[in-house]
């Protein structure tokens, strides 16, 4: 082959990776900012929200706010009870598994970021059920052997915090964990080798070392918090009980429907929480100095004598209380007639699976969902591959910018979002609102934070030079993409996938806006079915749900496994 | 494969690279003729590594030209900045960066085929560069199996496969241990010399440099400091840097005697009287010139040597037991001066002796 040199090199006006980089920047916004630009827009709008585009502008939907403080501060109380009882949850099984010598560690750690994967929605169901004042299993229980009233109330604003807790309790031990795990044990024997005993290391040590992450935690979770939605839809706004989200849906979708009003809480919520996750951002990035160093260690580890298998019962009771208690409850529920906690052997029955799978609402919601699933990840995975390794590894300007209107969504609660798609995709001349285009483009965009995350976390770990090498041997960048990047990544972007597959399956904050009649998915459905038919019926959706998304899952890695196998025989 | 037309050799001229505003190189200018191999030598930080990954391509400088076998690469006046893969060069990484999900066939066969060769050609270039390397029998094995010093072998065929006309090196032997090293010292300028192919190679290891280099280039905090053979750069030394990082030295400072000074000789003042004869070496020295001496150059003797000059009566103050040397601290001058040598007679704290150096040992430098 020869190369013909020239007395100066052309030099590509528009290499592929610029022209990438700015169809994908435009594509991006696009997503982000176009709903956000509607939902600012509606907020500010004081004419007739009907008459499109607005006629008049002012502040009266943000001067209104306070007359609605009752809901302000439910949100607050509900978001920080929540939290501190997240943060205990997380951070005591956090140092049980890290510092103690707990037995069957390695399981534990398994089992304990399990309620993630239950959802809230699955455990306000089950809880309600368990809880409710009435007819609650636990306090007809409470009744049954003497006791007088109820023992719990899950539909307080606690009870509503207790689920919320349960279930985020995993992301707050996941973060206080990952701080605790990275803590260079020498720190602290250093600490002891000059004579301070064990409690004065903690208290002067050890607790200085993870208060930054602890403190980022909180915030994380507490703007997660103000975000939230399903708990407090199924157990609040039975009894009037509102949240800053549910009070947004209520406002949307009854009628006549008060727009204006609904983004600008909408427009307040994200502002706070944008906010918060800044702050976030500010705590993590300045914690490095202390605890990272790129030894490897184990955390030291304390021996706590017989106290272990105190310590392994609280881990396990605690994986009891947010997916052993609410599953077992959703299928002891569903396989009776009328759900009673003393039920006579006649009443078990499979009816409300067969009516559940018979009913055509279901089964179309349930394969729309596991199609736009497919959809969402296939497509989602090809963007955030494309985003995260422009954003970590590109020396393209305009980066940066890439990265914040990506991570951007991360502070908009879903719910908040799908209203301003909503509103925007109202005005927009190609009519793809209430079809699952619109489904499909708000998953994208929800879970685009989700999917550059997990991919970035991979391509931080590979080594730059693995790249470079193709580029010194002379391969083009869509050529190395081919050769070296996609295969070195796959273990990521298979995660990915599977990772926004099941978030969009279980998505319910924006599907449950932006879904018609004729676009009908599943978790959705189930809230609705809540509301609307019997609970013996719902607990049996819910499972068949959960059933379809863990055999997905079972699948997806099946073959996945079968893949990188046959790979490594090639 | 190759252009015969244009030597195929690297001009760097006035090469400066920014980060923001931290400057990393400012106005580095070398070439390397066909068929030679420069070596950057300098300690971390001093921009070597930046100028190589400029010459590569994977680092954009901020001004100056790279030229490779004539053809302008990179120039920031005419706005030129020729992409990496279409520079035709090949470069070993300090991490080897060997891909871990191909087998060593790919692995080495990865360049040829961005080229189009034929399938023939291409079976035959791979095991003749797995052969020049001595890891033919490795071909398909799976490179995540490989040890550091296979992988090291395997990145270096990999360079060497597609005929480049240039190779870069990144401290390729920075990751093996010490007697590897020593071994594949002596490989890597076997295969250079016998391959006859330019090379640019980045080293902090004086050993390496030496060992390896036609030419040597110091560098110091962006800039070269000096550039000649690695028997010139040890010998001459033209500044202090260059003199502390090159082996060791005495670094003496005293007062011209500009009589004594004539004929590329140099005779300085010491404080406390001595006088010091040395070599100019064709520099101008100023009224403070700094001498430079060796320490393996420095005798000590328990008679006088039979020598007129740079002979002085020394007490030894230690004597330091390194091995294959022994290092003695003398007092002189009112100061301290260290000698290397290789007698096995360790001296005791306080025992007399007599100082001697060759005067063309002692080397004038250039002011700092």
């Amino acid at each position: 082959m020869a190369i013909v040199y020239e007395a100066v090199p052309r030099r590509p006006i528009l290499s592929l990776q610029a022209v990438t980089m700015a169809t994908l920047i435009v594509v991006v916004a696009a997503l982000v900012l176009y709903p956000i630009y509607y939902l600012i827009e509606a907020s500010l709008t004081i004419s007739d929200p009907n008459v499109r585009p607005p006629t008049a502008f002012g502040f009266d939907n943000y001067l209104a706010l306070p007359n609605y403080w009752t809901i302000i501060l439910n949100t607050v109380v509900v978001s920080f009870v929540a939290t501190i009882m997240a943060l205990a949850f997380g951070f005591v099984t956090a140092w049980i598994l890290t510092r103690t010598n707990v037995p069957y560690q390695r399981t534990l750690e398994q089992l304990i970021v399990a309620p993630y994967y239950v959802t809230p929605l699955l455990g306000a169901l089950a809880w309600s059920l368990l809880g409710a004042p009435e007819s609650g299993f636990i306090n007809q229980l409470w009744r049954h052997f003497g006791g007088e009233g109820h023992l719990i109330d899950i539909t307080s604003p606690m009870g509503i915090a207790w689920v919320m807790a349960l279930f985020e309790g995993s992301v707050a031990f996941v973060m206080i964990g990952a701080v605790m795990k990275s803590m260079d044990p020498s720190l602290e024997e250093a600490s002891q080798i000059v004579g301070a005993g064990r409690w004065r290391t903690m208290l002067r040590v050890t607790l200085p070392l993870v208060a930054p992450g602890v403190l980022g935690a909180a915030i994380f979770v507490f703007a997660e918090m103000l975000g939230s939605f399903s708990a407090a839809l199924v157990l609040g706004t039975p009894a009037r009980f509102y949240v800053i989200t549910t009070a947004i849906y209520q406002l949307v979708s009854q009628y006549p429907p008060r727009f204006p009003l609904a983004a600008a809480m909408g427009v307040s919520l994200f502002a706070v929480m944008f906010l918060m996750l800044f702050m976030y951002r500010r705590i993590t990035s300045r914690r490095s100095y202390v605890t990272i160093s790129g030894k490897a260690f184990r955390p030291r580890q304390m021996d706590v004598g017989r106290l272990r298998w105190v310590l392994f019962a609280v881990c396990v009771f605690y994986v009891f209380l947010s997916v052993v208690l609410p599953i077992a409850t959703l299928v002891f529920v569903s396989l009776q007639k009328l759900s009673l906690s003393f039920p006579s052997f006649g009443s078990f029955t499979l009816d409300n699976f067969r009516q559940a799978l018979s009913l055509n609402a279901v089964r179309s919601a349930m394969w729309n969902s596991v199609a736009l699933g497919i959809a969402t990840a296939t497509i989602g995975v090809l963007l955030t591959g494309m985003l995260a390794w422009l954003i970590q590894r590109s020396r393209l300007p305009g980066r940066g910018v890439l990265e914040y209107i990506v991570m951007f969504p991360q502070a908009v609660p879903r719910l908040v979002f799908a209203f301003g798609m909503m509103w925007a995709w109202l005005v927009f001349p190609i009519p793809i609102y209430g079809t699952f285009w619109i489904l499909l483009i708000a998953y994208l965009t929800v879970f685009l934070p989700l999917g550059v995350r997990t991919i970035s976390g991979v391509i931080m770990q590979l080594d730059k030079s693995l790249d470079e090498c193709g580029q010194v041997c002379g391969a083009s960048w869509g050529y190395r993409l081919r050769s070296i990047t996609v295969p070195l990544l796959k273990p990521g972007l298979l995660a990915a996938w599977l990772l926004i597959f099941v978030s969009s399956v279980r998505e319910l904050g924006a599907s449950i806006l932006l879904m018609g009649p004729n676009s009908k998915v599943i978790t959705p459905a189930i809230a609705e079915a809540w509301f609307s038919t019997s609970s013996e019926l719902t607990a049996a959706m819910a499972l068949i749900q959960t059933f379809v998304i863990g055999l997905a899952t079972l699948l997806f890695a099946e073959l996945t496994r079968r893949a990188s196998r046959h790979g490594e025989k090639a | 494969m190759k252009d015969n037309v244009t030597a195929p050799a690297i001009e760097v001229e006035d090469l400066s690279i920014h980060y923001g505003t931290v400057s990393a190189v400012s106005g580095v200018s070398f070439s390397v003729n066909q068929g030679e191999q420069l070596t950057l030598l300098g300690p971390s930080g001093c921009g070597k590594t930046s100028t190589l990954r400029a010459v590569a391509g994977l680092e954009r400088p901020s001004g100056g030209a790279i030229r490779i076998g004539g053809r302008t690469m990179y120039d920031g006046a005419k706005r030129i900045n020729v992409p990496t893969e279409q520079r035709g060069l090949s470069m070993v990484f300090q991490s080897y960066a060997i891909w871990p999900h191909m087998t060593v066939f790919d692995n080495v066969a990865y360049g040829l085929r961005v080229r189009n060769e034929g399938a023939a050609g291409l079976k035959e270039k791979v095991h003749h560069a797995l052969d020049l390397v001595k890891m033919g029998a490795f071909a398909s094995r799976n490179a995540s199996l490989l040890s550091g010093g296979q992988q090291q072998r395997v990145a270096l065929a990999r360079a060497c496969a597609f005929s480049p006309s240039v190779l870069l090196f990144d401290e390729p032997l920075s990751n093996l241990d010490a007697k590897l090293r020593a071994e594949m010292r002596i490989e890597l300028r076997e295969l250079q010399r016998r391959l006859k192919v330019t090379s640019l190679y980045v080293t902090h290891d004086l050993e390496e440099a030496l060992a390896m280099s036609d030419r040597i280039a110091v560098m110091r905090s962006g800039n070269i400091e000096q550039s000649g053979t690695p028997n010139e750069i040890y010998n001459f030394p033209r500044t202090a840097f260059v003199a502390d990082f090159i082996g060791s030295a005495n670094l003496i400072n005293g007062r011209l005697m500009p009589e004594r000074s004539v004929d590329g000789r140099i005779a300085v003042e010491v404080d406390g009287g001595n006088i010091l004869l040395g070599v100019s070496h064709g520099r101008s020295p100023g009224p403070q010139p700094t001498l430079s001496l060796r320490t393996v150059h420095l005798r000590l003797s328990a008679e006088p040597p039979a020598v007129p000059e740079n002979v002085w009566p020394v007490r030894v103050k230690r004597s330091v037991f390194l091995g294959d040397l022994t290092q003695v601290h003398v007092e002189w001058s009112g100061r301290e001066l260290v000698i290397r040598q290789t007698t096995a007679a360790p001296r005791g704290e306080g025992e007399k002796a007599y100082l001697s150096i060759d005067p063309r040992h002692c080397v004038l430098l250039e002011a700092d």
